[in-house]
């Protein structure tokens, strides 16, 4: 695919923010951290406010609508965002920007964002792509629990108990968050709950013991994986105030 | 009818009343629903449609630019079940803490309506029964009759008390402004569901406090000096306030405000539209004055003392975002220690 022209360099000032529309029609915002370009999609993931309306440090994006943040190198949520900024990589040539290719569901996500770019790169040779049609079950209490998922598109609902007494856990996934990790952990053999297609969905199939040897291998990316999924866990058990 | 809500972290289910909006259903149920105003403004309480039909009761809404209809988005607080619901909200939902007042629909009389400027009225609102709220919440208001309600923060702080205080600024589009300034409503029924907004102060914050307010936006700030003063918050921490309006005859207050000056608070009026009336200064000399728009007389006198501050921020939309971006980009607080309603 031929390159595609975001904007000028100096459209964007310093530590500014500009909405561009690149050629071939997509819409983005385009930071400018002391002479380092990041691009994110225009709008807050919360209620769709443009982020060029947004506040910037040159470090902290904030949407001015109810503050939510995102760390610009990476568009990992900070502060009270609850969801991560899809990323486009932006790459320089001269007084130009040009896209430098769309990031896949694993770097948008909440646990791998952001990693030294080898882990990735392990983690995304060991993800399996797959489309499940919407009703499709991938997985139910009591199978085993040796994948987790990435969710790139589609919906998925999740339902806890047996048979006739199974009510919906009402869990609501965005793109780029993780589901069935369990598999990450010690300890956690089998499902608890199940997992189906509300619509179609577009997802990521990863080992969970291959994903956490290539984590062993450079334990700075593990540790920040462990501390995110932690943190997720955290959140889901959390009762209110907790977050 | 039985309403089902799948939030990104769970699944909560309530009973809602024939004809009662969706949103208020589950906030007395409490279920902490994102919302902000609550009055169909914000869009903050929008969700989706999985099954069942709703019937809006405001078609109208300002908040409507905010869903997509065609993707089955709705207003929570405008709309009422017409059966049961499946509804999705795409944010982490809680159940309310312990100990935060859940809100009710609660009859009230209008008392003690006066005149507090040229277009700004303050009333009373005498409750059937006693209700407790935090200092710096809302409660919506409807006039017997009247659809749709509108959102005002209580000036007063009182545990478990009858009496709630407030101010109201006359807006020419303003159906409740209207009603009320139209006629004399002393002793008018009014509904009223509340307690609401997350902009509140207890004593045991333990930070410093920065009230900004631009003109009726003062409104939360009474409640939370009165909440502060009266507890001696201020032996301990210290307190400012910036009081934004156009000119002297816009001020209100004045009198309460330098009761709080004398407990340790310090109080400015920022006048954005006139030099300050040497008149103002010997009337009032327990109270600091200067010209300017609230946020630009906050920064400059702020400039250097933001240790271990935690800011409320209230008033016209223009002037919460201008505050909100002093306070992130100059004085670099967390957003948790920003706190704000926007009026709109």
């Amino acid at each position: 695919m031929a390159k595609r022209l975001v904007c000028r360099v100096a459209d964007v000032p310093e530590n500014g923010l500009k909405e561009c529309e690149a050629e071939g029609g997509l819409k983005l915002v385009v930071a400018n951290a002391g002479g380092e370009f990041f691009g994110f999609q225009a709008s807050c993931p919360h209620q769709d406010v443009p982020l060029c309306e947004g506040l910037f440090d040159g470090s902290t994006l904030t949407c001015h609508m109810h503050l939510w943040q995102w760390d610009v190198r990476t568009g990992a949520p900070l502060g009270l965002a609850e969801a991560p900024l899809q990323r486009y990589p932006i790459a320089r040539e001269g007084d130009a920007l040009y896209l430098g290719g769309e990031s896949g569901a694993l770097d948008v996500g909440e646990l791998f964002n952001g990693l030294n770019s080898s882990t990735l790169e392990k983690l995304v040779s060991l993800a399996r792509r797959e489309r499940h049609p919407a009703g499709a079950v991938l997985y139910r209490p009591g199978d085993p629990a040796e994948d987790f998922f990435v969710l790139d598109s589609g919906r998925i609902e999740f339902l806890v108990g047996r048979g006739e007494h199974a009510a919906p856990a009402g869990f609501m996934l965005k793109k780029g968050e993780v589901f069935g990790w369990a598999a990450l952990l010690e300890g956690y053999a089998a499902r608890i709950a199940s997992a189906r297609c509300l619509e179609e969905a577009s997802l990521l199939r990863i080992n969970g013991k291959a994903a956490l040897r290539v984590l062993e291998s450079d334990p700075a990316s593990g540790f920040v994986v462990m501390r995110r999924l932690a943190a997720l866990i955290a959140r889901y058990l959390a009762t209110s105030g907790a977050k | 009818m039985r309403i089902q809500v799948n939030a990104r972290n769970r699944g909560y289910e309530f009973e809602a009343l024939p004809g009662e909006r969706v949103l208020y259903a589950g906030l007395r149920a409490g279920i902490d629903l994102p919302y902000e105003c609550a009055t169909g403004t914000c869009g903050t309480c929008k969700a989706k449609l999985l099954s069942g039909r709703v019937k809006d009761r405001w078609a109208d809404a300002p908040g409507r630019k905010f869903v997509k209809p065609q993707a089955a988005e709705f207003l929570m607080c405008q709309c009422a079940a017409e059966d049961a619901l499946t509804l999705e909200v795409s944010k982490f939902v809680y159940p309310v803490e312990p100990g935060v007042c859940v809100p009710q629909t609660c009859g009230g009389t209008l008392r003690n309506l006066r005149p507090l400027t040229h277009d700004v009225l303050g009333f009373a609102l005498e409750l059937e029964r006693p209700r407790d709220f935090d200092a710096g919440q809302f409660v919506l208001l409807a006039p017997e009759g009247m659809a749709g309600y509108r959102a005002y923060s209580m000036c007063n702080y009182e545990r478990g008390g009858r009496h709630l205080e407030f101010v109201v600024k006359r807006k020419a589009d303003g159906a409740f402004s209207q009603w009320l300034f139209g006629a004399n409503r002393e002793g008018a029924s009014l509904d009223t569901f509340g307690p609401l907004g997350k902009a509140t102060f207890d004593p045991g914050l333990g930070k410093n406090l920065l009230c900004i307010a631009g003109g009726s936006g003062i409104a939360g700030m009474m409640s939370i000096l009165a909440r502060a003063t009266a507890s001696g918050y201020f032996e301990r921490h210290n307190g400012r306030l910036f009081f934004g309006v156009r000119a002297m005859r816009d001020a209100f207050f004045l009198r309460e405000l330098t009761e709080f000056g004398r407990h340790n608070v310090e109080i400015t009026l920022a006048l954005s539209d006139e030099e300050i009336p040497e008149k103002a200064r010997q009337d009032w000399p327990g109270l600091r004055f200067e010209r300017g728009l609230v946020h630009e007389v906050a920064k400059r006198r702020m400039a250097g003392n933001y240790q271990n501050v935690r800011a409320y921020v209230a008033g016209p939309p223009p002037a919460v975002d201008a505050a909100i971006r002093v306070l992130l980009l100059d004085a670099r607080l967390t957003t948790d220690n920003i706190r704000y309603d926007k009026f709109s």
